[in-house]
């Protein structure tokens, strides 16, 4: 469980910066001209929250492949995508404009929750080429020892 | 039960000799100890009955009730539990890398990312084995030299 907090916690910190630059990205695209106020710097931690409530409603309690893995993440992120334009657009009329902004909102959101993966999988990799150093002198250790 | 042990000259062979009114699966349980701890383990496939040396072993894995055994290219079935196998076999080269896998440190060739802070071992015949999230603070200990 430890474990898991850990790394939502990281998931979400990753989030959170990403989701920074995809508003600044989106905002620049789509509204160029609005201003906001200080209350704007609490979204991006908003959508950071709302993107790990997936995460820590799934359970966790069997031993998943690779390939489940990658489906259990594609479920967590299509949950995320579903909150999270629920609760930008959740009760305002549906029209053209609203339409074409949700799109962007969910391609971004995927984008997210891709560049998450990737940079947590970045990470990971930088620890397992250490770890693949530290296993190759390890065996060297236990070759020279005779056991 | 008494034990006794008893100095021999070294160009003798070593031997246990156990003396027993009648051989019972309590001594049967010695005898299993004492050949795994001598490098063997028994297993089973097809029925027939074979001692597998323990440095030919590449991962023990747990499934269900069932314990089974990958070498390069074969598998066995054992009648130990995994617990068993993680007491038993040399602490110094075998940790468990997941509830299910205990794996012999010195096949694996390369550790990779998975996803979700998990770790693939790839080992020598190609498989890769999960290394749990849980588990991956002792794999980076042990192979550190932290824990001996």
């Amino acid at each position: 469980m430890k474990d898991k907090l850990r790394n939502i916690l990281g998931s979400f910190f990753i989030s959170v910066t990403l989701i920074n630059i995809a508003m600044l990205v989106l905002g620049s695209l789509l509204m160029p001209e609005q201003r906001f106020g200080y209350e704007v710097f609490i979204y991006p931690i908003i959508y950071g929250v709302i993107g790990i409530i997936p995460a820590l409603i799934t359970r966790d309690g069997k031993e998943l492949s690779v390939k489940q893995t990658l489906v259990k993440n594609a479920v967590q992120m299509l949950m995320t995508v579903a909150l999270i334009l629920a609760f930008i657009f959740g009760g305002h009329p549906v029209d053209r404009n609203l339409i074409m902004t949700a799109v962007f909102v969910a391609v971004s959101v995927v984008l997210i929750y891709a560049g998450v993966i990737a940079i947590s999988w970045f990470l990971d990799k930088k620890t397992a080429d250490m770890m693949t150093e530290d296993l190759v002198r390890f065996q060297n250790r236990s070759a020279d020892k005779g056991t | 039960m008494e034990i006794n042990i008893k100095n021999i000259d070294p160009s003798q062979k070593e031997y246990i000799e156990i003396g027993c009114w009648r051989v019972n699966e309590r001594v049967n349980e010695i005898v299993r100890f004492i050949k795994l701890r001598d490098g063997h383990v028994e297993a089973y496939k097809d029925e027939k009955q074979y001692r597998i040396a323990l440095s030919d072993i590449l991962y023990v894995e747990a499934v269900d009730d069932r314990c089974f055994i990958y070498l390069d290219k074969d598998c066995y079935e054992s009648r130990r539990r995994l617990y068993e196998f993680e007491s038993l076999l040399p602490s110094d080269n075998y940790i468990r890398i997941s509830k299910s896998v205990v794996v012999n440190l010195m096949k694996i060739v390369q550790i990779r990312p998975a996803l979700n802070g998990r770790f693939l071992c790839h080992l020598v015949n190609g498989e890769d084995v999960i290394v749990s999230r849980k588990y991956v603070p002792d794999l980076k200990a042990r192979i550190r030299g932290d824990r001996s």
